[in-house]
C-alpha cells in the first residue's frame, strides 16, 4: 500500500511516455531526436516500469527472450529495409532512388523508408537499454 | 597581445576540451581505481565530443531546422553533432561493457583495485606453482 | 540473381557477416546450426572476396565505388574497393575462415559452456564484419565507428572465458583501446574542421592545398591519429595491452586478434597516412622517420622480450608486437618495393600467426602444458599439429619458400632504396631474433625425449580433431603457397603501393 500514489502516476503517465518514444522514434525525420532518443525514451519507460513495480513484475512482462528477439530482428529489420534499394536495382539503403513516393516535406512520410529504419532501430536501443538495466539489477 | 587574448576569449570551447582532455587522461593513467579509470574515459571522450560540436558551431547561427519563422538564417552545421551522437552511443557501450567486467573483478578478487588485484594474482600463483611441486 | 549481386559485392561482404551476427543470439541454443552459418558466412564471404578481387584485378586500377544509398561522394558515405580493400578482403576471410573451422573443434570446453560459445560467435561475426569493412570504408567517421566495433568484439572475445584473468587483461585492453580511438576521434575531428569533408579523398584534396594555413592542426591531426592507432595497434612503446590479451584469449579468438584485428589498425592507419595525408605530407612532417624509427625499436624490444617468455602463448603475443614493428617500419620506407613488401608481409603474418596460435592452442588443450619448458617430445605425439607450427615458424623467421620470406624480400630491398642502414639492419637482424625465440621450441618438440609417461598429470596427448585438423593443415598450406607462388597476391599489394605511392 505504500507507493499507492507512485503505482497510480505510474500507471497513467507511463504509457503516454511510450508512446511519446515511438512518437521521436517515427519523426527523427521532421524534428529533433530521432530513433536513437525515442528508443532510449521507449526503454527509460519500461525500466521505469520494473522499477516502480518491481524487478520480477518487469522480468514477465519482458522475458529474456522476447528481449533477445526485439533486439536482434530489429536489427534485422533496418537490414532489410536497406534490401529494398538492393532488389529494386539500386545501392543498399536507397531511399528515393528505390521508387519510394516521398510526400510532402515536413510530415511523417516525406522521410520515405527512414521511419521505418528507424523503427528497427529504436526497437533494438530500447531493448537493449531494458536488457543492460536488468543485466546490472540481476548480478 | 589584447589581440591573442581576444582570440583565446573566442575559442573557449577548445581550452575546455583540452583541460577535459588533460583532466581524463591524468585520471586515466594514473589512478588505479578501475572505477576511476573508467571516469577519466568518459571524460576524455566528453572533452573530443566538445571539441567536434564546437567545430561544427557558427556564433549567432540556429538549429538547423527547416521552417518559414527561420528562412534565410545561419545554420549551424549539424553534421558534427550528428557523428558525436554515435560516438555518444558508442561511449555508452564501452561504459556498459567496462561496468560489466568491473563486475566480474570485483566478485572474483572482492576489490576493484587493479594493484590490490595484480598483488592478489601473484599470490594466487605462487600458491599455484607451491600445490604443483 | 548473380547479376544483381555483383555490384553490390562491396557491401555484401560487409553486412552478410554483421547480420548473420545479429540474429545469432536468437537460435543461441542450436549449436550446430550456428556453426553451419559462421562457416557459411566464412566461404560466401571468401568466394566473394575472390571475386572482388579477380574484378580489381581484370580492371588494372580503376576501383569499384559503391555509394551507399545512392549518395554521391562528398555528401554520401562511399565504399571503394581498390588493390588495397581486395588485398586487405581476402586476407580477412582466407583467415577466418579456417579459424572458425578450429572453433567448432573445441570452443564449448575452451569459453566454458554453449550459450558461451554462441555469444563467441556473435562477437567473431562482428569483428569480421568491420574487418571488411575497414577494408574497403572510404569515410573518416565511419573507419572510428568500425574501429569501434573491432575493439568491442575484440574485448568481448578476450573476456570469453570464465576466468578472472581473461576479465582483468580484458579491462585492461578496454581501457587503453578505448584510450586510442578517443585519440583518433580527435584526429578526425581536427580533419574535418579544416578540410569540411569526411570522405578521404575530397579531405586529402583540400589537405593538400591548405596544410601550409594551419601546419599546427595538421600536426595535431597527425600525431593523434599516429599516437592513437599506436595504442592499438601496439607498437612497440604502447603494446602493454597485448600481451595479456592475447594470450589469456581463448586459442581462436587470439588468432584472429594477433592476425586479423591489429592488422585491421595498421590499415586503417596506412589509409590515414597514405590516403588523407598523402606521401608528401608525410616527408614534410618527418612522419616517415618516425615510423622507421618506431619500427625498428618494436621489432628489436619485441624480439627480445618474446626471448624472455616461457608461456608459449605470451611469446607469440610478443612476437606479434616484432612484426608489427615490421609493418609499421614499411609504412615509413615510402617506396614502391618496401610499401609493397609491408602489404605483403601483412597478409603473411595474418596466416602465419594464426597458424601458430591455432597450433599452440591446440597443444594446450591436448596436453594442459601452457610453458615451452614443458613441450619436450610433443613433436612425436602431436606430428600434425606441429609440424603446422613448425611451417608457421619457419615463415615467421622467413626462410625461402614460405610465405614470409618473400615480404621480408621486398621490405628489404625497399630498406636499400632508402640508402639508410638503419631499417636494413634491423630487418636482418630481427629476422635472426626471430629464429631464436622460435626454434628452441621446435628443437625441444622434436629432439627431446617426452617425459615418462607413466607420470599422472601426463596423458598420452594427440592431434585434435577432424575439423581441428582440417583448419591447421589449411593455414599451413597457405603459408607454403604464398611463398612458392606469391604471384597475384604479391600483383596485387604492387599495385596497391603505387596507387598508395601515386605513382604509375
Amino acid at each position: 500500500m505504500k507507493d499507492f500514489i507512485l503505482k497510480r502516476m505510474a500507471a497513467i503517465i507511463l504509457p503516454f511516455i511510450c508512446v511519446y518514444g515511438f512518437y521521436v522514434i517515427l519523426h527523427g525525420h521532421v524534428s529533433p531526436g530521432g530513433s536513437f532518443a525515442g528508443g532510449i525514451i521507449v526503454g527509460l519507460s519500461l525500466i521505469a516500469y520494473s522499477t516502480i513495480y518491481g524487478i520480477a513484475k518487469g522480468r514477465a512482462k519482458l522475458p529474456e527472450k522476447v528481449l533477445v528477439w526485439t533486439e536482434s530482428y530489429g536489427t534485422l529489420w533496418y537490414g532489410l529495409m536497406g534490401m529494398v534499394g538492393i532488389v529494386k536495382g539500386v545501392p543498399f539503403l536507397a531511399n528515393k532512388l528505390a521508387g519510394v513516393n516521398l510526400g510532402n516535406p515536413g510530415t511523417l512520410s516525406s522521410g520515405g523508408l527512414i521511419s521505418l529504419i528507424g523503427f528497427g532501430v529504436g526497437i533494438r536501443v530500447a531493448s537493449t537499454m531494458v536488457t543492460l538495466f536488468f543485466t546490472m539489477m540481476e548480478e | 597581445m589584447k589581440e591573442l587574448f581576444g582570440k583565446l576569449i573566442m575559442n573557449y570551447p577548445y581550452f575546455a576540451a583540452a583541460i577535459l582532455f588533460m583532466i581524463g587522461a591524468l585520471t586515466v593513467l594514473t589512478r588505479s581505481d578501475l572505477l576511476k579509470k573508467l571516469i577519466g574515459i568518459n571524460i576524455m571522450e566528453s572533452a573530443i565530443f566538445l571539441i567536434f560540436v564546437a567545430g561544427g558551431n557558427i556564433r549567432g547561427g540556429v538549429a538547423p531546422l527547416l521552417s518559414k519563422a527561420n528562412s534565410g538564417a545561419v545554420y549551424v552545421n549539424p553534421l558534427p553533432s550528428a557523428l558525436m551522437l554515435t560516438g555518444i552511443v558508442v561511449s555508452v557501450s564501452v561504459t556498459a561493457f567496462a561496468l560489466a567486467l568491473i563486475v566480474r573483478l570485483h566478485r572474483a578478487y572482492g576489490t576493484i583495485d587493479l594493484q590490490r588485484i595484480a598483488e592478489l594474482r601473484s599470490e594466487v600463483a605462487m600458491d599455484d606453482s607451491n600445490h604443483h611441486t | 540473381m548473380t547479376a544483381t549481386i555483383i555490384p553490390d559485392l562491396p557491401v555484401f561482404v560487409v553486412i552478410a557477416p554483421l547480420f548473420v551476427a545479429f540474429v545469432l543470439p536468437t537460435f543461441a541454443r542450436r549449436m550446430r546450426l550456428v556453426e553451419a552459418l559462421v562457416i557459411l558466412v566464412g566461404i560466401l564471404g571468401f568466394l566473394g572476396a575472390l571475386y572482388l578481387a579477380s574484378l580489381v584485378f581484370a580492371q588494372k586500377g580503376s576501383p569499384l565505388i559503391y555509394s551507399l544509398g545512392g549518395w554521391q561522394a562528398p555528401w554520401g558515405i562511399e565504399l571503394k574497393a581498390g588493390n588495397l580493400g581486395a588485398l586487405f578482403l581476402l586476407v580477412v576471410t582466407g583467415v577466418s575462415l579456417p579459424v572458425s573451422l578450429f572453433a567448432k573443434g573445441n570452443l564449448a570446453q575452451e569459453v566454458g559452456g554453449k550459450e558461451r560459445s554462441a555469444r563467441f560467435y556473435v562477437l567473431y561475426l562482428l569483428l569480421g564484419g568491420a574487418l571488411a569493412g575497414m577494408a574497403v570504408t572510404n569515410d573518416l567517421f565511419n573507419v572510428f565507428v568500425l574501429v569501434e566495433v573491432v575493439t568491442l568484439s575484440c574485448c568481448g572475445l578476450v573476456s570469453a572465458r570464465n576466468h578472472p584473468r581473461a576479465a582483468e587483461a580484458a579491462f585492461k585492453y578496454l581501457i587503453m583501446a578505448t584510450l586510442g580511438s578517443t585519440l583518433v576521434m580527435g584526429g578526425i575531428g581536427f580533419i574535418y574542421m579544416i578540410t569540411g569533408h569526411l570522405n578521404m579523398e575530397f579531405a586529402a584534396r583540400e589537405l593538400a592545398s591548405i596544410w601550409q594555413h594551419s601546419p599546427h592542426v595538421v600536426w595535431m591531426a597527425l600525431s593523434f591519429i599516429l599516437v592513437g592507432f599506436g595504442v592499438k595497434a601496439a607498437v612497440f612503446p604502447l603494446h602493454v595491452w597485448l600481451p595479456d590479451a592475447h594470450s589469456t584469449a581463448p586459442s581462436p579468438a587470439s588468432a584472429i586478434l594477433s592476425g586479423l584485428a591489429v592488422k585491421g589498425y595498421l590499415i586503417c592507419l596506412l589509409k590515414f597516412l597514405y590516403n588523407v595525408f598523402g606521401s608528401a605530407l608525410m616527408q614534410e612532417f618527418a612522419v616517415d622517420r618516425i615510423l622507421v624509427l618506431a619500427g625498428a625499436v618494436a621489432i628489436i624490444a619485441g624480439s627480445i622480450l618474446a626471448l624472455s617468455q616461457d608461456e608459449l602463448k605470451r611469446r607469440l603475443a610478443y612476437s606479434t608486437v616484432a612484426q608489427v614493428g615490421y609493418i609499421v617500419l614499411g609504412l615509413g620506407l615510402l617506396n614502391r618495393q618496401g610499401l609493397a613488401g609491408t602489404l605483403f608481409y601483412l597478409a603473411s603474418h595474418a596466416v602465419i600467426k594464426s597458424t601458430l596460435f591455432l597450433a599452440a592452442g591446440a597443444i594446450i588443450a591436448a596436453t594442459g602444458k601452457k610453458k615451452v619448458s614443458e613441450l619436450s617430445g610433443i613433436g612425436r605425439k602431436m606430428p600434425l599439429t606441429m609440424a603446422a607450427f613448425t611451417i608457421g615458424s619457419l615463415g615467421l623467421i622467413g626462410l625461402p619458400l614460405f610465405s614470409g620470406f618473400v615480404g621480408k624480400w621486398y621490405l628489404l630491398l625497399g630498406s636499400i632504396e632508402t640508402g639508410k642502414p638503419l631499417p636494413t639492419v634491423v630487418v636482418i637482424a630481427g629476422s635472426i631474433l626471430c629464429a631464436t625465440y622460435l626454434l628452441p621450441v621446435i628443437r625441444r618438440a622434436y629432439f627431446e625425449p617426452a617425459p615418462d609417461t607413466t607420470n599422472a598429470d601426463w596423458q598420452d596427448p594427440q592431434d585434435p580433431g577432424f575439423s581441428q585438423k582440417l583448419a591447421l593443415i589449411l593455414l599451413a598450406a597457405i603459408v607454403v603457397l604464398l611463398g612458392v607462388v606469391p604471384g597475384p597476391l604479391l600483383e596485387l599489394a604492387k599495385r596497391a603501393a603505387a596507387e598508395l605511392l601515386l605513382l604509375q
